[in-house]
């Protein structure tokens, strides 16, 4: 049984439009012109259905490098070659089929990059980071530090952001000076050690690649023994000697790379990326900040000091020692941090890292007179 | 060249013996409202991978409904392909990143600022590359009557015009756009090919220029007088007229600046349908393929219409966002406040009521899901009421000239790979 309906041709070789007739045959549709003669046949099996408008069936051959198509626009011969072309497909089931496909394989993509944003970015930059010179972990410090410094120093003071340069602070810096050197000298780190109290109302201090370290002003005024004061010092010193700067810096650049670059890349995506790279970066931390603990205890227990003062004095400020930290990094997680370092230490050695007119001298080392 | 629009919709005897065409879009707001809710959201749960095939669906459908002398477009791209041109975009684009970031570091002395300047040129450069080589894709993946269409010319000899006149463009403060549009237009399109038909381009700058130069007289003109008049002006005489006040010239001419600024971002918004309108008319005058010529009724008032549409769905889906945003959180909040007795264990027992860390993670989600859904409604908006609508009234507004040629059009030329595209993708540069 074969039966007849019309269409509109193209040949694919020129772009003359012809109006034929077509023919289905039992294994082939045919294309017939007015006149009756065949200009072609299209076994079923070689038939594709492609994209037209909704109320067009557009047919072309599969693979062809001829764009021969037959558009037709007669409802009844529609059903009638989709009875015959399974690839005709009226109700575009392998279409959906194909999307599903598609998600299904993104969502497989999203799992596995997610899995090596937890663990293969640390583990790479953990081990990337020992094979950098430390004159290019120096260079990175520098950048890092022209960064940190316009993004700390709100008021722009300039050269006196930094605490200690005006006469009445010099006493002070002589003895955060000796605090320091004493502390280094314990530590034995392959790269001279830079620290300085600057002006930032937080408790808090933080380490740059490079041997940088900055001491807010809030820290100091917070602390209430010397001892307090050198175990957080002791604790960034830990960050100097793990390289942390730089791992962290190694680190977050593969999460862009994962998360800016590969996924996210989609209106609305950018706060996706950034909640993503915060919740990573701060799990990320953890781990790094309970090394440095257990350093800073080992160092102040070296130098003689109370190893037990980083625990007191995080207790005090509510264990916001880093930026970027407080999401996740909640009260119970800094008593966990107490008690571990509780647990690490030793006896205090009942030694004065600084007698009590220089602990005088560097709580006014921000006194600005 | 004007042609009177034709009303019928078959093709018809025009003045010069040759047969005019019209065109018109066929497809449904509504399906094309589908189309993009089911990508958006496909789009947001694979985290964006679904985008290549999305804006493969969209370019189907926009292509499929877009209808000349009676027969429609066809778009034999596929999202896959999208897709790997993607990845070799990252394959090229990645160790670039890599080297700029890391030399700088290695070389002692080096300023970061040469490396990213550097860098910005190459990308300009790379960002035009691209943009050509994906015009070259979606050429020859457009097919109509059975011939498809294609490009030649090097993509590295439009990336230097292309860059060279963005530099003029910016250094004679847009001056200089009309000549570049029409120089690369023309570079584009006498390399454009529809089968055997030679395309080229009869659209002028100097006729872009005076059609468009009183807009930019008004947005840019009163800085400009401002710049001029400054450095003449008497302020002294102006300062001793002040004496009596508590103002001083520096106040007035912080005031003027202030208004400027305001005035050149006011009227750029305002002005821009037109603008729009305007370049776009003459754009698609501008088009030849051989003898076959096209000319576009597009009316300002139109392209003004679609963008107040815009506006007012805009500021109303900005009211419902904000009303479900926060009924939503404040749910979720109260709720979560009863759990604060639980997880509340305070080393230092703080001043301020502790929110509890479930509900501080559970609220972050929250806001970013609503985040998210809200600009992914607003990008569906704007595809919807404005890139579609100036689409239709685009291919709606042209009558083409001489369409009787297209039957002696021989088919040639090949598929090209889709590397332009995936680049434009990662670079940010693409237009879909």
């Amino acid at each position: 049984m074969s039966s007849l309906g019309t269409g509109i041709y193209f040949d694919g070789v020129t772009g003359a439009r012809h109006e034929v007739a077509v023919d289905l045959a039992p294994v082939a549709l045919r294309i017939l012109s007015t006149a009756g003669e065949v200009l072609t046949e299209w076994p079923y099996t070689e038939i594709e259905r492609l994209s037209a408008p909704t109320e067009v069936l557009r047919l072309g051959r599969k693979g062809s490098d001829v764009l021969a198509r037959l558009d037709i626009r007669d409802a009844k011969l529609m059903a009638e070659i989709g009875d015959h072309s399974s690839a005709v497909d009226p109700g575009a089931v392998s279409e959906g089929r194909e999307r599903l496909r598609v998600v299904g394989w993104s969502l497989a993509a999203v799992a596995s990059l997610v899995v090596l944003g937890v663990f293969g970015v640390p583990l790479l930059a953990s081990r990337i980071t020992p094979l950098i010179p430390i004159s290019v972990e120096r260079h990175l410090g520098e950048a890092v530090d022209e960064q940190m410094r316009s993004m700390l120093d709100k008021d722009h003071a300039g050269m006196r952001f930094k605490c200690g340069g005006a006469d009445g602070e010099a006493a002070g810096q002589a003895a955060f000076d000796k605090l320091v050197r004493r502390l280094e000298a314990g530590a034995a780190l392959g790269l001279p050690l830079r620290a300085a109290v600057v002006r930032r109302a937080e408790a808090n201090a933080i380490t740059l690649p490079g041997g940088r370290i900055y001491v807010f002003q809030g820290l100091i005024n917070k602390a209430d023994t010397p001892d307090e004061l050198a175990a957080v010092i002791a604790h960034e010193i830990g960050h100097v000697s793990h390289r942390d700067g730089t791992r962290t810096a190694l680190e977050s650049a593969g999460l862009s790379l994962l998360f800016g670059m590969l996924l996210g890349d989609f209106t609305g995506g950018g706060a996706v990326v950034i909640a993503a790279k915060m919740m990573l970066e701060s799990a990320y931390s953890r781990e790094v900040e309970a090394s440095a603990d257990a350093y800073g205890v080992s160092l102040m227990s070296r130098i003689g000091g109370n190893p037990r003062a980083l625990g007191v004095v995080l207790a005090r400020i509510g264990g916001a020692t880093e930026p970027a930290m407080n999401i996740l990094l909640d009260h119970p997680e800094t008593k966990a941090r107490v008690a571990a370092i509780n647990a690490m230490a030793g006896p205090a050695a009942g030694a004065t890292l600084l007698d009590a007119a220089e602990w005088t001298a560097v709580k006014g080392i921000c006194s600005g007179k | 060249m004007s042609v009177p629009e034709v009303p019928s919709r078959s093709p018809s005897i025009g003045a010069a013996g040759g047969t005019d065409a019209i065109a018109r879009f066929t497809g449904g707001g509504s399906d094309y409202f589908r189309l993009l809710v089911r990508g958006n959201v496909l789009v947001a749960v694979t985290l964006g991978i679904y985008r290549f095939w999305l804006s493969n669906d969209m370019r189907r459908f926009l292509w499929s409904n877009t209808e000349i002398g009676g027969e429609s477009l066809e778009y034999t791209g596929r999202g896959i392909e999208l897709f790997l041109g993607f990845l070799i975009g990252i394959a090229v684009l990645l160790p670039l990143y890599v080297v700029f970031a890391v030399v700088p570091l290695m070389i002692p002395g080096f300023k970061e600022e040469g490396a990213s300047s550097l860098l910005f040129l190459l990308l300009l450069l790379l960002g035009q590359f691209a943009i050509y080589r994906a015009r070259r894709y979606r050429l020859t993946r457009t097919v109509f009557r059975g011939v498809r269409l294609h490009q030649t010319g090097s993509a590295w000899g439009y990336a230097f015009r292309s860059a060279g006149w963005w530099i003029l463009i910016f250094w004679t403060l847009g001056l200089a756009y009309p000549w570049a549009e029409a120089n690369l237009e023309r570079y584009k399109m006498r390399n454009t090919f529809y089968g055997d038909l030679p395309g080229h381009f009869a659209g002028t700058g100097s006729a872009l220029f005076t059609r468009g130069i009183v807009l930019w007289l008004i947005v840019v003109g009163p800085i400009l007088a401002i710049l001029l008049v400054a450095p003449f002006a008497n302020w002294s005489a102006v300062d001793a007229a002040l004496s009596t006040q508590k103002v001083t010239h520096t106040n007035i001419a912080g005031v003027i600046s202030v208004a400027a600024v305001m005035w050149v971002v006011i009227a750029a918004l305002a002005l821009y349908p037109a603008f729009q309108a305007l370049t776009m008319r003459w754009w698609l005058a501008g088009i030849r393929f051989g003898k076959i010529e096209v000319a576009s009724s597009l009316r300002t008032a139109e392209v003004y219409r679609i963008w107040l549409r815009f506006l007012v769905y805009a500021v109303l889906l900005g009211v419902a966002a904000a009303v479900v945003s926060s009924v939503l959180l404040g749910a979720i909040i109260g709720s979560m406040s009863g759990l604060g007795s639980i997880s509340t264990i305070t080393v230092s027992g703080p001043a301020t009521p502790h929110i509890p860390l479930l509900a501080q993670v559970a609220g972050t989600g929250i806001a970013l899901l609503v985040y998210v859904t809200v600009v992914l409604c607003y990008s569906v908006l704007y595809q919807l009421v404005v890139k579609l609508a100036l689409w239709r009234a685009a291919v709606s507004s042209l009558d083409v000239a001489n369409f009787q040629m297209i039957e002696l059009v021989k088919a040639e030329g090949q598929q090209s790979s889709p590397f332009g595209e995936g680049l434009a993708d990662a670079l940010n540069v693409g237009s879909f």
